[in-house]
């Protein structure tokens, strides 16, 4: 038999052997955060032996139970000063100001745009278009 | 076509009006969101601490006091007076350490070194500590900005 | 050196012109029904403006346990306007799944999914999918109480799917249950992994849509007509650029008007708050689920339900294949389906609130 063949074999049984072994995973976990506790103990005896005004060692809560500070009343959207107020119906106004103007621009625009087409649509020096029909234009 | 006493043609007039009016818009878009991008804390003006804290300190004895979000350092003088410094390096904003041992003001980030009144003294700080004025009021302490009213 | 100049360098050193020709040249057929054309340009739009209103909002929220609900007061009290950006980015997710709805609507009433655009449907059917998987995931984030509500009851329903059901939930929430590792989980879905997935299907998709041309009407493409044609660029983008300018002023009305408020925080041990319903495009299927039985012979009724809705998912994805002569028989079966659908999610929906 030769290495790729090896190889090939060899990755399949890990894979097939993978599997089973990871429900052992979890288990394994709960035994690794067994050992630093166990660890910990002779150090602190060695600690509060050698030195008793040394700082407690820090104990570490697990951190995935922390919860949030409840609030119990429901937050509604506010002005937070009277200035904000102003600027915002201020802006409300101007907005609609602004879309109206800027729309009627747009279809101006869009009607030259329109015209220039029709114009190029009909240069004989483009391909012969006669069979084609004219575009309804903007406004029409 | 431009008219010889015309600025700019009547199209370039339009446009320029159409442009400016939707860069206006964009503006008025952009700007309530750059500003809540942009942070907005700011140091306090002033921080209240209790007495009791800080009134059995001894002579040349700093201690630490929270201003804002930032470090101050809290010495207490010879005569009895204190002397509020903000903890920070001039140099490049990290946090200074006081070493009793030398009467000294040290920053680990490039070995700056301030006396004890704050001045720079050693390495790259081009300033001295910055200091802040303190009052004490009944039971509080208060720590203000040089100027800052009470 | 002039505006013009420094553009012509950028074209010539990024070879765009190619693209610049191509958009003088895409005909934009005029019939109609061209306004649904519009629905396109208007969702990447509003996408657009999720983007902005959603990195601005990530600026400042805190994905966790503790920060989440206290980081979004923060946004809606202290932050200037942050009421405001909230507001956008949420109504802007109804108004984006609003048009894609529409979109696919048009599409299947003018049967553009015929040959030769199978793969754009099924593309555009995936990015409704995520859409729709954005506004879930991105519900839960504020941590409240109906958001949290809302959340167990989404997330417990893939459980009743065959196979993969308890692993698809597990997947979900990080877990058996609902808790702080879900809140993470969806952040890092809402913003990293499905933008990355809507941009590679919207990439193709829109790539596609290009390369088949607009379509046509069935009876134009039958009688083999040459309709009438504008230009895209500046013809139809000018008319596009209309229409934007009324969405976005429509959006900003309603975001300043109807703001949405902060309901109180999510507690994972108090009882189910009263009101409790998904956001309104999920209604029609939480009113499909609550309408089974419980105990449909030696199933849940649930079990059915899901399972009836996987096979209409698993339809619509594949229509255009259903449906492969759009002007014969199938094709009308196909339309009076769409209408029954549309009637029965409306109804649903309307009836979930009741």
């Amino acid at each position: 038999m030769n290495a790729r063949r090896a190889l090939i074999i060899v990755t399949a049984l890990v894979l097939a052997l993978a599997p089973p072994a990871a429900p052992a995973g979890p288990q394994a976990a709960p035994a690794a955060a067994d050992r630093p506790a166990v660890a910990a103990k002779p150090d602190a005896a060695a600690q509060a032996a050698a030195a008793p005004a040394a700082k407690p060692a820090v104990t570490k809560k697990p951190a995935a139970n922390k919860v949030p500070v409840k609030r119990t009343e429901e937050i509604l959207p506010a002005f937070q000063t009277p200035k904000e107020k102003t600027a915002v119906i201020v802006f409300y106004v101007w907005l609609w100001l602004s879309i109206g103007v800027l729309l009627y621009f747009l279809r101006w625009w869009v009607q030259e745009a329109d015209r220039v087409f029709r114009a190029r649509f009909y240069e004989p020096a483009e391909s012969p278009r006669k069979d084609n029909p004219m575009p309804p234009l903007l406004g029409e | 076509m431009k008219l010889k006493s015309s600025l700019v043609t009547r199209r370039n007039f339009l446009n320029g009006l159409f442009g400016g009016w939707a860069a206006a818009l964009a503006a008025t878009f952009i700007s309530p969101l750059v500003k809540f991008a942009w942070p907005p804390y700011k140091e306090p003006d002033e921080v209240t601490l209790p007495l009791a804290d800080y009134k059995d300190m001894k002579p040349g004895e700093v201690k630490m006091f929270p201003w804002g979000a930032k470090p101050g350092l809290l010495k207490k003088a010879a005569d009895g007076s204190y002397i509020a410094f903000v903890g920070v390096c001039t140099h490049l904003d990290c946090n200074v350490v006081y070493r009793p041992e030398q009467k000294k003001f040290f920053c680990a980030c490039h070995d700056g070194w301030y006396d004890e009144e704050g001045k720079n003294i050693a390495g790259p700080p081009p300033k001295p500590l910055r200091r802040l004025d303190t009052a004490i009021e009944g039971e509080d302490f208060f720590v203000r900005k040089p100027g800052a009213k009470a | 050196m002039s505006a013009r100049g420094i553009l012509g360098w950028f074209v010539d050193r990024f070879g765009l012109k190619p693209i610049l020709d191509y958009m003088h040249k895409k005909e934009v057929p005029q019939h109609h029904h061209t306004i649904w054309y519009y629905t396109g340009s208007s969702i990447l739009l509003f996408l657009v403006l999720q983007i902005v209103t959603g990195i601005l909002l990530a600026l400042y929220y805190k994905p966790t346990l503790e920060g989440a609900t206290a980081s979004v007061e923060r946004i809606m009290t202290e932050l200037p306007l942050g009421w405001l950006v909230r507001s956008i980015h949420s109504w802007g997710a109804t108004f984006m799944i609003a048009t894609v709805m529409v979109h696919l609507l048009a599409i299947w009433f003018t049967k553009s999914y015929r040959k030769p655009r199978e793969v754009t449907w099924m593309t555009g059917f995936l990015l409704l999918v995520f859409s729709m998987m954005f506004g879930f995931t991105g519900y839960l984030l504020p941590w409240d109480d109906l958001s949290l509500a809302a959340t167990k009851v989404g997330t417990n329903i893939p459980r009743a799917i065959p196979v993969v059901g308890a692993w698809v939930t597990q997947f979900l929430r990080g877990g058996d249950d609902v808790t702080g590792d879900t809140l993470t989980r969806f952040f890092i879905l809402h913003v990293c992994v499905f933008p990355l997935l809507i941009f590679a299907v919207l990439a193709v998709h829109i790539i596609l849509v290009q390369k088949e041309g607009m379509s046509l009407p069935l009876k134009a493409e039958i009688e083999k007509k040459k309709l009438p044609w504008l230009p895209f660029w500046p013809n139809f983008v000018l008319r596009e650029t209309m229409i934007w300018l009324v969405l976005l002023g429509v959006l900003l009305s309603i975001s300043i008007l109807f703001a949405p408020s902060l309901a109180p925080t999510a507690d994972l041990m108090s009882p189910a708050p009263e009101g409790v319903k998904p956001e309104w495009y999920f209604l029609f299927l939480f009113q499909t689920l609550k309408i089974f039985p419980a105990n449909m012979g030696p199933v849940t009724g649930e079990f059915v339900a899901v399972v009836l809705i996987l096979l209409a998912v698993v339809a619509i994805f594949f229509l255009p294949f259903l449906d492969p002569k759009p002007q014969g028989r199938s094709g009308k079966i196909v339309t009076y389906a769409g209408i029954l659908g549309v009637i029965y999610a409306v109804v649903m929906s309307i009836w979930s609130l009741l």
